[in-house]
């Protein structure tokens, strides 16, 4: 509870939480996975496995890498948190 | 709670009808100090770590582009995750240790975002003033000392975000180097990209955001509260001995008067960097910083009452029971960190310094050479993690007769490096039929028992 006062002050509306809470929570994941990615897989020899044209080396691979999961994570958890935020109100007799 | 009367609440809220912030009040006391000093042993670790050497390189180093991590003396490579692994597991006990014990104490104390708000709370102190300094420095309308003292506190937070971006990307690339490219004006984009990202990311933190990522961010807020029992040490106020609140004369008597200890100045609050009344009870916005103790001693040694008024304690010990803090709860998890802890040191410092990778040539099953002989071909790759060059051995076993080809009786790998070898093995045709199991041994030509051993098969022609 926040004191008498800074009540309703520093309070964030659902929506701003909703997007800081799905940025940040699929940011430590996508940093999760990426470091358990790349600790199994070389980039460099991920590109040239799948004879890609691409030559952004390691730094390049592994950014592209920690993008690719942030996206994958944030789409996921953003999708959850809008059926949730907007899911039928359960009627007052129900609840 | 308390219940403000009519004539205070309208008085407050013109008081507070701009303040769209928390204006943390600065305070001295046990905690304080306590708390300044973890800020800076971590911050002061986190900013010299990067410049230690050994042995003519960065000692601590997460070097992502050679996929290889420095530590000490020590190389790891992405094949040692366990050690990782285990690091993590000991990281999270240690978390629910330290939670059952005290509480928050990680949040407190230790935690990145509040070590760095400090940080940036200290410059907004010294730029802008004290808490009512700032307050009325941000109701002002603008002039040239608002425009300075704003400036100034912009100016020491952007510098030390862009440092703090330039420390973080040193620990992945040597920071010696890093520091003359930027120097020189060339640095390599991603390496901009990251170092710029971090910087922003502080700046933006612990700035701006501050309590609000505990509040709404922060998973460990959310679920800390499940790690504690009645038993474990938390901030708490001692409504039994604070109530009935109320202002009063240092001189009264203040049980002639019915009063509680609790004079209600709201220092407690003033000093909270989330903003809440302890009087209220236990909160998952209370980040256990510890300001209002300190806060409240500081009163209580005015008022000439006892310190304590606000205190760790347990909730049992409030409800006035018996209370013990080393409960089994506390030895069980100290077991288990103790016992994760042991088997990392000792498989790190028992570790084999020699990684063995055979991979069997997928193309061909097997080749018949003149003479009745079956041939495999394998890629075997050799890594020496040690950091001296060093002979080795290769054998294989497994087959009656199995020889190698293509490998020299002794090979040097480079101390850090892989050595990949194309061999063969061979056998009399008598000797191999279908899927055989094979082994193959490399061993330090200085050291026999520094030996690593690797499966693979060898297939012969079915019958």
């Amino acid at each position: 509870m926040v004191s008498e006062e800074y009540r309703g002050r520093r309070q964030w509306s659902r929506n701003k939480q909703a997007v800081a809470t799905v940025l940040w929570i699929s940011f430590l994941t996508a940093a999760v996975a990426t470091m358990l990615f790349f600790a199994v897989f070389d980039p460099v020899e991920l590109l040239a496995a799948f004879d890609a044209d691409l030559d952004v080396g390691r730094q390049g691979g592994y950014a592209a890498g920690f993008f690719f999961f942030w996206i994958i994570a944030a789409g996921c958890s953003a999708t959850t948190a809008w059926l949730v935020l907007t899911a039928p109100k359960r009627d007052a007799q129900h609840r | 709670m308390s219940t403000p009367t009519n004539t205070e609440r309208p008085r407050a809220a013109a008081l507070y009808e701009s303040a769209k912030k928390i204006y943390p009040r600065e305070i001295k006391g046990r905690f304080e100090s306590l708390s300044k000093l973890a800020t800076n042993v971590l911050l002061g670790l986190f900013y010299f770590v990067p410049w230690l050497m050994w042995d003519e390189r960065q000692a601590f180093l997460f070097d992502l582009p050679a996929r290889k991590f420095y530590l000490l003396g020590l190389t790891l490579w992405p094949q040692d995750f366990p050690y990782l692994a285990l690091l993590l597991m000991i990281a999270a006990l240690s978390l629910f240790f330290f939670t059952a014990l005290a509480g928050r104490l990680w949040c407190g104390f230790a935690c990145p975002q509040t070590v760095w708000t400090e940080a940036f709370i200290w410059m907004e102190q010294l730029t802008e003033g004290t808490r009512s300094q700032r307050m009325k420095l941000d109701k002002a309308p603008w002039s040239w000392n608002k425009l300075r003292r704003k400036g100034s506190k912009q100016l020491l937070w952007i510098l030390f975000s862009l440092w703090t971006g330039f420390t973080f990307v040193g620990y992945f690339m040597p920071i010696h180097q890093l520091g003359l490219d930027i120097l020189a004006f060339n640095v390599a984009g991603w390496t901009l990209f990251w170092g710029l990202f971090y910087g922003f990311a502080t700046y933006g933190n612990a700035g701006y955001m501050r309590e609000q990522v505990c509040k709404y961010m922060c998973p460990y807020a959310r679920f800390q509260s499940a790690m504690f029992d009645k038993d474990t040490l938390i901030i708490s106020y001692d409504e039994a001995r604070g109530e009935p609140r109320g202002g009063r004369k240092r001189s009264v008597d203040r049980k002639l008067e019915g009063l509680g200890d609790c004079i209600d100045c709201k220092l407690c609050v003033q000093v909270c960097p989330t903003g809440i009344d302890i009087r209220d009870g236990l909160q998952y916005d209370c980040i256990a910083c510890a300001a209002c103790i300190d806060a409240c001693d500081s009163i209580m040694d005015t008022m000439d009452y006892p310190r304590g008024l606000i205190r760790y304690t347990t909730e049992n010990a409030l409800e006035g029971r018996s209370t013990h803090v080393l409960r089994p709860r506390m030895f069980i998890y100290g077991a288990v960190i103790t016992l994760l802890a042991t088997a990392l040191f000792t498989s790190m410092i028992t570790r084999t310094p020699i990684i063995l990778d055979v991979i069997r040539d997928r193309n061909t099953l097997y080749r018949e050479l003149p003479g009745d002989v079956i041939e495999n071909s394998y890629t075997v790759k050799v890594i020496n993690q040690s950091n001296a060059d060093r002979n080795f051995r290769l054998s294989v076993d497994g087959v009656p007769g199995l020889t190698l080809d293509g490998v020299a009786e002794q090979f040097t790998v480079v101390g850090g490096d892989v050595l990949s070898l194309p061999v063969r093995a061979r056998t009399g045709r008598d000797n191999a039929y279908g899927i055989m199991h094979i082994t193959f041994t490399v061993s330090a030509v200085d050291d026999e028992t520094v030996a690593i051993t690797e499966d693979s098969r060898f297939l012969g022609p079915t019958p």
